[in-house]
């Protein structure tokens, strides 16, 4: 019998969304008074901010709603953007884009490490007296009937083999009125009650993207902090979504890194070689030359926008930030939208808890906020811009100014297909000419500019007990029967930390090891195995990366 | 004046005391170098330092015979008290970890943790630590006017390179602990059977990698081990497949090790590996891929198939 808790609100996720979320609920009971409210936040990091990655550059907007003096307070912004560059990459060269297109313009905005900020939130969050559950994952929704319930968290203490350690701990169960999910990208809460719900049944299937990142510190002098560069092209085929960015920050530290849209075709594409390919690209090279790696990571991006965000509303609960998809892929913004939605989330938990009726039919006073104000107006006419990027580097360019001189004024909504079903087998796109090598894009790792995933690994400081269960739950019968002959292991490339391999023994057909201590809680399996035969599920709390300056 | 807070187990001090009593050395210049032993019944372990140090303080109270935060914290506060040293140095070990910050506290002390060097002696003296999971060293000094606390990592001084001279006294220091004031209820020290190997303190490791290709070649590995009198550990895929059991990874998941001598049988030297292994005296290589990262830290190498080198090499041990 697990343990309960019983809380009027709770939070799961302890990210952008969820800490606005827990600081604007403690703001509406300063304001409205009555009988308090209690509110928990579930964070799965052993530390706040902990597994928060981002670029980032930062539309404070939302920040300086939520705290109005937050720079007195304290808030970490690294340094403002003082000038944007785009840049179309070829193998060699770069051409400046004659224009920095208005959604990449970021006069106004901040250079802020996502980690740092998220930790400043949490010191916010607990000054103001709520519970920040760190080292908490939430395992499992609970339900009454079709109603969300609240939350089981992890157990502790399980080994490898199943059985119960000296230090078992059971999950708890937390029951609350409103349950407000901010677990991220492919949340796997959220994952859960819009499979059970059905709450997508209307929507586009969602687009995911995976940003692979690198803290670096370079020689003094090279390029000026608050510096804001981004790469579109090269490595990348014409037919690949992604680019580059390379965000010049204080003290001679630069935050670079690449994103790759999780529809590419190539089953033997490998988005880490991507990055080590743009890394190597002589632009790149020579603002790392001599500097030196501090930090890595990797993390899904929902880009499918406004048609692809799933109900938000439903008895007892509400879904905010990434796990809802709100992310505005043509500004390559979203934790101002995290933070909006956790607010305006808080604020419909408020009024319904107060109201009494905690049921669909009320919550549903949180879409009508979205729907009223700046994140609607914000995403709506951009919402096609994802899809058109489906048919081509140029198409989405092209569909992207015009969107920008209409407002997004479009007819017809265009459709997509979820990224899995967009990669091709082998047979399919390389006919009877399959590479030898298993990778297609692969490049040369010195350890100095390039890495290998393993040593990249490190470098996330990711760690897991290594006495538990996988918390990737795999169906592995299809690994060597199918998914060899069909794809060629596409987990392989497409997991940036390792996790997947392919063991190869004489006289033994190719196995699949997961050396799932190696996660760092991107998400990217979940998402891209072609079979959907991956679920990730959250390891003992506490596990994962260590993302500090990230 | 430098105080070193030596740590013992059933009357015996553990190897990270003599790193510590080691670094203290290092640290001292002419200072003299005192160590304090906590416990009851220890005076064998106080007796082992006696060579090492000017003055042994044999701290024997009945609170201290069973590990508890409260009773080693009081006791160290005391001891500081009436000693008053410039330096108090622990050994970085779990019991550390678990009591010196508030011993630190209650002396208005200054604490660095896991530090791995010690440049200059003295009071002019600043200690290097890592940071980043080593992939940088920070060079850190004291600041306050308080002991200056220092915990000392495992396998960053040699418990060998310890200098012995004359032995000097062994004086019992009285205590004041209220055994009503102790919070915690310590329960009977237990060691789960499995995790029996400590290769922490093994002088000699042979570590097996995926280059030893199937299970049943473990048992060529467990020869040469056997021959070397060294205890067998492994990289993370070899345990992770259960060919041996999750106690004997080295590496950054595993254990960390500091032994003599260090043979890596077809380990290709991940980062993660190197970690829990680099701070080896000797590191012996064998590896088929002569552009494996372990020879960048291997003092010897040999670029050649372990099945052909490793029966040489015990047919060469046995003789």
């Amino acid at each position: 019998m697990s343990e309960t808790l019983e809380v009027d609100v709770l939070i799961v996720g302890g990210g952008p969304a969820g800490l606005s979320a827990a600081l604007r609920l403690a703001q509406l009971q300063k304001a409205g008074g009555g009988e308090p409210l209690s509110i928990a936040v579930l964070e799965k990091a052993r530390d706040a901010g902990a597994h928060s990655l981002s670029g980032a550059v930062l539309d404070p907007s939302a920040l300086r709603e939520l705290i109005p003096d937050c720079e007195a307070k304290g808030a970490p912004f690294a340094v403002p953007v003082h000038r944007d560059h785009v840049y179309l990459l070829t193998e060699k060269s770069k051409l400046p884009f004659p224009i920095v297109p208005p959604p990449l313009q970021n006069h106004g905005h901040v250079i802020v490490s996502l980690n740092a900020l998220v930790k400043w939130l949490a010191e916010q969050v607990e000054k103001e007296g709520i519970d920040l559950f760190t080292g908490f994952p939430g395992r499992e929704v609970l339900f009454d009937g079709s109603r969300v319930a609240g939350v089981r968290t992890g157990e502790r203490g399980i080994a490898r083999d199943g059985s119960k350690k000296s230090e078992f701990e059971p999950g708890v169960d937390i029951h609350a009125r409103v349950t407000i999910f901010c677990d991220g990208v492919r949340g796997n809460l959220t994952k859960e009650i819009v499979q059970r719900l059905d709450l997508a049944n209307d929507k586009e299937p969602e687009q995911y993207a995976i940003g692979l990142k690198e803290l670096w510190e370079i020689p003094e002098g090279r390029i000026e902090p608050g510096t804001v560069t981004h790469t579109l092209g090269y490595p990348l085929l014409q037919d690949q979504f992604g680019g580059g960015f390379i965000y010049a920050m204080p003290q001679r530290r630069i935050s670079l890194g690449f994103v790759v849209g999780l529809d590419y075709h190539d089953p033997l594409f490998d988005p880490h070689m991507a990055f080590n390919r743009f890394k190597q690209h002589p632009f790149v090279a020579s603002l790392l030359k001599d500097g030196s790696l501090i930090r890595y990571g990797a993390k899904a991006l929902p880009e499918g926008g406004w048609n692809t965000i799933p109900r938000t509303y439903m008895d007892g609960g509400l879904i905010a930030g990434d796990a809802g998809g709100f992310l505005n892929s043509m500004r390559l913004k979203g934790i101002h939208l995290a933070m909006r939605t956790g607010m305006l989330a808080a604020e419909a938990a408020f009024e319904s808890i107060r109201a009494g009726d905690t049921s669909a039919a009320s919550l549903k006073r949180y879409q009508d906020k979205i729907d009223a104000g700046p994140v609607r107006a914000e995403l709506y006419p951009v919402r096609n811009v994802h899809q058109a990027f489906g048919y081509g580097l140029l198409a989405g360019l092209m569909f992207s100014g015009l969107t920008l001189a209409t407002g997004g004024r479009w007819f017809e909504n265009l459709h997509g297909k979820p990224g899995h079903k967009r990669m091709k087998m082998l047979a399919w796109y390389y006919g009877l000419d399959v590479p030898a090598s298993r990778t297609s894009n692969a490049t040369t790792v010195d350890r100095k500019l390039t890495f290998d995933k393993v040593t990249n690994v490190h470098y996330s400081g990711t760690s897991h007990d290594e006495d538990q269960p996988s918390h990737l739950l795999v169906q592995t019968e299809v690994c060597s029967s199918i998914c060899g002959p069909e794809y060629g292991h596409p987990c392989v490339r497409f997991c940036p930390a390792n996790v997947y391999e392919i063991v190869r023994e004489a006289g033994k057909p190719p196995r699949l090891q997961i050396n799932a201590s190696n996660c760092v809680h991107c998400k990217t399996c979940d998402i891209m195995d072609p079979y959907q035969v991956i679920t990730w599920v959250p390891p003992e709390g506490g596990g994962g990366p260590q993302y500090n300056g990230m | 004046m430098i105080l070193v807070v030596a740590e013992q187990r059933d009357g015996k001090l553990n190897r990270a005391t003599l790193e510590t009593v080691a670094a203290a050395q290092a640290l001292a210049g002419a200072d003299p170098i005192k160590a304090v032993v906590l416990g009851q019944s220890v005076g064998a372990s106080a007796q082992e330092l006696a060579d090492a140090v000017s003055e042994v303080l044999l701290v024997e109270h009945a609170t201290l015979a069973v590990y508890t935060p409260d009773a080693f914290a009081a006791a160290v506060q005391q001891v500081v008290a009436s000693v008053k040293p410039a330096y108090v140095l622990f050994p970085h070990t779990y019991q550390t970890r678990d009591f010196a910050p508030v011993a630190a506290l209650r002396i208005n002390g200054t604490l660095m943790t896991d530090v791995t060097g010690i440049n200059g002696t003295g009071a002019g003296a600043t200690f290097s630590r890592p940071m980043f999971q080593g992939k940088l060293s920070a060079e850190v000094r004291h600041q306050g006017d308080g002991p200056r606390c220092v915990t000392i990592q495992i396998g960053a001084f040699r418990a060998d390179a310890v200098k012995r001279g004359n032995a000097g006294p062994v004086t019992p220091v009285a205590v004041d602990i209220d055994a009503s004031t102790i919070r915690q209820t310590p329960e009977a020290p237990f060691k789960e059977a499995k995790q029996a190997v400590d290769l922490g303190q093994a002088e000699r490791i042979l570590a097996v990698g995926r280059g030893i290709k199937s299970q049943e070649n473990i048992a060529i590995a467990e020869r040469l081990a056997k021959a070397m009198a060294a205890e067998i550990a492994a990289s993370r895929p070899i345990c992770d497949s259960g060919w041996l059991p999750m106690d004997r990874q080295i590496g950054s998941s595993g254990q960390t090790v500091a032994p003599k001598l260090y043979v890596a049988l077809g380990i290709s030297g991940a980062i993660q590996h190197l970690v829990g292994m680099k701070g080896a005296r000797t590191i012996v290589a064998i590896n088929k891929d002569a552009d494996a990262p372990i020879f960048e830290v291997a003092d010897y190498g040999i670029v050649g198939d372990l099945f052909e080198i490793v029966p040489a090499l015990v047919s060469e041990l046995e003789k």
